[in-house]
């Protein structure tokens, strides 16, 4: 690859858990990972691609549910406590809504089931798994669910 | 503004990605492991909410001895370092009785004064004698010597305020002192990557804080107006006070503050100015006054001007220095100042000698010496680093310059290579520095003979080699090529 340089200022977020996702390189390494979890996943099973297909798009909402929407709080204790009750969706470019980086973060499970769903040839069992974790993933995601816990699940 | 390859990028992120998922699956499995056990202490709160310590047990811990290594002698330019052993990878360190003599590359004795010094040592010892090491009270009961008022003469002298208050620690300067200056319904604004005492100085003293992006006047303009303009959160009336907080040099970056525009930008909108010292009073500057001197400004104009004795005087505690006005009303509300036990004799002795041969008043022209070696190390130092092909910050004539490793594993392949081959260095990395920019710093001292420097370049070449952070092209090379052939010619 050629020397290409990035540059970067530090920006200005005083929350460490998410400043980092405001570097060059997030997105990119982010869909790689995607991708290349894709091939693992065909060479460990060795099932159809479509079924890898799936079974990515299975295993990242569950991961991103879990890390995004469900862990509160930051792991570090610098910051005493100050967003303890804010999941990391909710925290990242300080609270606001519908910015770059969560516009890409909307975008990306969608795309996912996309693929999956065609891949698989829109055959039921897989269908519905996929239909569901996008419906999940990006109802979460939507501005109208900033800090809301339905039925009080995961609040406190 | 870091320039970094693409590539570094992409391989940090997925470097801490990596160490993230390993750190989840192992506490996953301690979850797992540890159920029987938890019967014991039902009933409890936990010490920690589950998340909280995930960085320093999964991260810091794997790497842990490259920080906080113990040393045994005073901090030269060459100093000893105790070796440690581990029997559970890193968990738990054990000292030795081992001492490898090392060139230290990581201490603030930014003027050499760390160490035995000809002037200082024999007066700091007669203080010690007369006065002995700690005063056992409070500054305004029994605690204040001879020695504290003419420091606290002294230091506004040096750097050119009217009077001046001392502090036993430099931390505590600020963390007490802001709160003394501003409460609930003042606004704080400060620069994006201030150290974390005034991080702390300023949430603890109820006031609305504000972060303006690191070093840029413009965006400081711009906050200001939409922070006027809206007046305090929720009632909307005007802001009691308004004090903008900036530092000297940044000790992270090895930059120096845009203060003459910065200034500039406060007087416009009339807020208060306060410049933290730490590291640039006794070391930049042509007669070592810091950087008002270095950037020709006015220290009239500042506020209040804060700087510590530890870094480049070879001791500790630290001061303010502001109108006489100001310095009266904080020896009346100060906390640290009313509660808190006066600075050692000794240590206030040190500085005023330290001060008495920066300013030449010692008879000889010993300080003015030591301001050009540092300034000559420091410039040398950089240029030759730059043209190794490293990354280094800073600005010219700034003594600290940090070398960006990025990836985390870089971080104690890089720390413990340089001490196999005798050379200490300071690395940095979260929660210090954002979190894909881990440096090594480096502090030049004036102590530091071209020897030295010439050592500790090498080393550094080789264990930059061996670990991969050489990510500009080599500049020297080609041009040295160049002019040979042009010779042949």
């Amino acid at each position: 690859m050629a020397k290409l340089y990035a540059q970067t200022v530090p920006p200005p977020d005083m929350n460490k858990n998410t400043e980092w996702f405001m570097y060059p390189g997030v997105w990119t390494i982010y869909i790689l990972f995607l991708f290349f979890s894709w091939l693992i996943v065909l060479s460990i099973f060795g099932c159809n691609p479509g079924m890898a297909w799936t079974l990515v798009n299975l295993f990242h909402s569950v991961i991103t549910y879990y890390f995004f929407h469900w862990k509160k709080g930051t792991p570090f204790a610098e910051d005493q406590g100050m967003y303890n009750n804010l999941t990391w969706w909710e925290q990242i470019d300080n609270g606001k809504q519908l910015t770059r980086n969560r516009k890409f973060l909307t975008v990306v499970p969608v795309v996912l089931y996309l693929i999956a769903s065609h891949t698989t040839d829109y055959q039921n069992p897989c269908l519905f798994l996929n239909t569901f974790a996008v419906i999940v993933l990006v109802i979460a995601k939507l501005p109208n669910m900033h800090k809301v816990r339905i039925f009080g699940i995961n609040a406190d | 503004m870091v320039r970094l390859p693409y590539f570094t990028a992409l391989t940090t992120l997925f470097s801490y990605g990596l160490l993230f998922a390993f750190g989840q699956m192992r506490d996953l499995f301690r979850k797992i492991l540890d159920l029987p056990k938890s019967k014991k202490v039902q009933g409890y709160a936990p010490i920690c909410l589950g998340l909280e310590d995930f960085y320093t047990r999964r991260l810091f811990l794997r790497a842990q001895d490259c920080f906080g290594r113990p040393i045994a002698s005073a901090p030269d330019a060459w100093i000893d370092v105790v070796e440690r052993y581990s029997n559970d990878n890193n968990k738990t360190l054990h000292r030795t009785s081992n001492i490898t003599k090392c060139l230290n590359l990581g201490s603030y004795n930014y003027l050499g004064f760390a160490a035995a010094d000809e002037y200082c040592t024999p007066r700091v010892i007669e203080s010690l004698k007369q006065y002995s090491p700690g005063t056992c009270s409070v500054r305004v009961d029994g605690g204040t010597t001879k020695l504290h008022t003419e420091l606290e003469e002294l230091a506004a002298r040096f750097v050119g305020k009217p009077a001046a208050i001392l502090f036993g620690m430099g931390y505590v300067t600020n963390s007490a002192i802001i709160p003394a200056l501003i409460a609930k319904g003042g606004l704080i604004i400060s620069d994006s990557l201030n150290h974390n005492s005034i991080v702390n100085g300023a949430r603890g003293s109820g006031a609305t804080v504000r972060v303006f992006q690191h070093n840029t006047p413009s965006h400081l303009e711009e906050v200001l107006r939409e922070q006027i303009a809206e007046g305090q959160p929720r009632t909307h009336r005007p802001w009691k006070k308004i004090i903008v907080i900036v530092e000297g040099i940044y000790s992270m970056e090895g930059e120096l503050c845009k203060l003459p525009e910065i200034i500039a930008v406060c007087k416009k909108y009339k807020a208060y100015t306060y410049l933290d010292e730490a590291h640039s009073i006794g070391a930049i500057g042509k007669t070592g006054r810091g950087v008002c001197e270095l950037l020709g400004v006015d220290p009239a104009d500042v506020d209040i001007m804060m700087g510590t004795f530890t870094k480049s005087f070879g001791s500790c505690g630290g001061y303010i220095a502001a109108s006489k006005e100001i310095i009266q009303y904080l020896k009346h509300t100060c906390p640290a100042h009313l509660y808190g036990t006066s600075m050692s004799p000794p240590a206030v002795q040190q500085v005023i000698s330290a001060i008495k041969v920066i300013l030449g008043e010692d008879g000889s022209n010993r300080g003015a010496q030591k301001l050009a070696q540092i300034r000559d190390n420091s410039n040398f130092f950089r240029a030759e680093l730059h043209k190794m092909g490293f990354e280094v910050l800073g600005d010219e004539d700034s003594p600290v310059m940090p070398i960006m490793l990025y990836n985390p594993a870089k971080i104690p392949a890089f720390s413990r290579e340089c001490l196999k081959q005798n050379v200490a260095v300071v690395t940095v990395a979260f929660p210090a520095t954002p979190l894909l920019l881990a440096r090594a710093r480096i502090c030049i001292s004036a102590s530091h003979s071209r020897e030295d420097l010439m050592r500790g370049l090498e080393v550094l070449s080789k264990v930059g080699d061996l670990v991969g952070i050489k990510y500009f092209p080599v500049e020297s090379e080609n041009s040295h090529a160049e002019a040979k052939l042009k010779k042949l010619d």
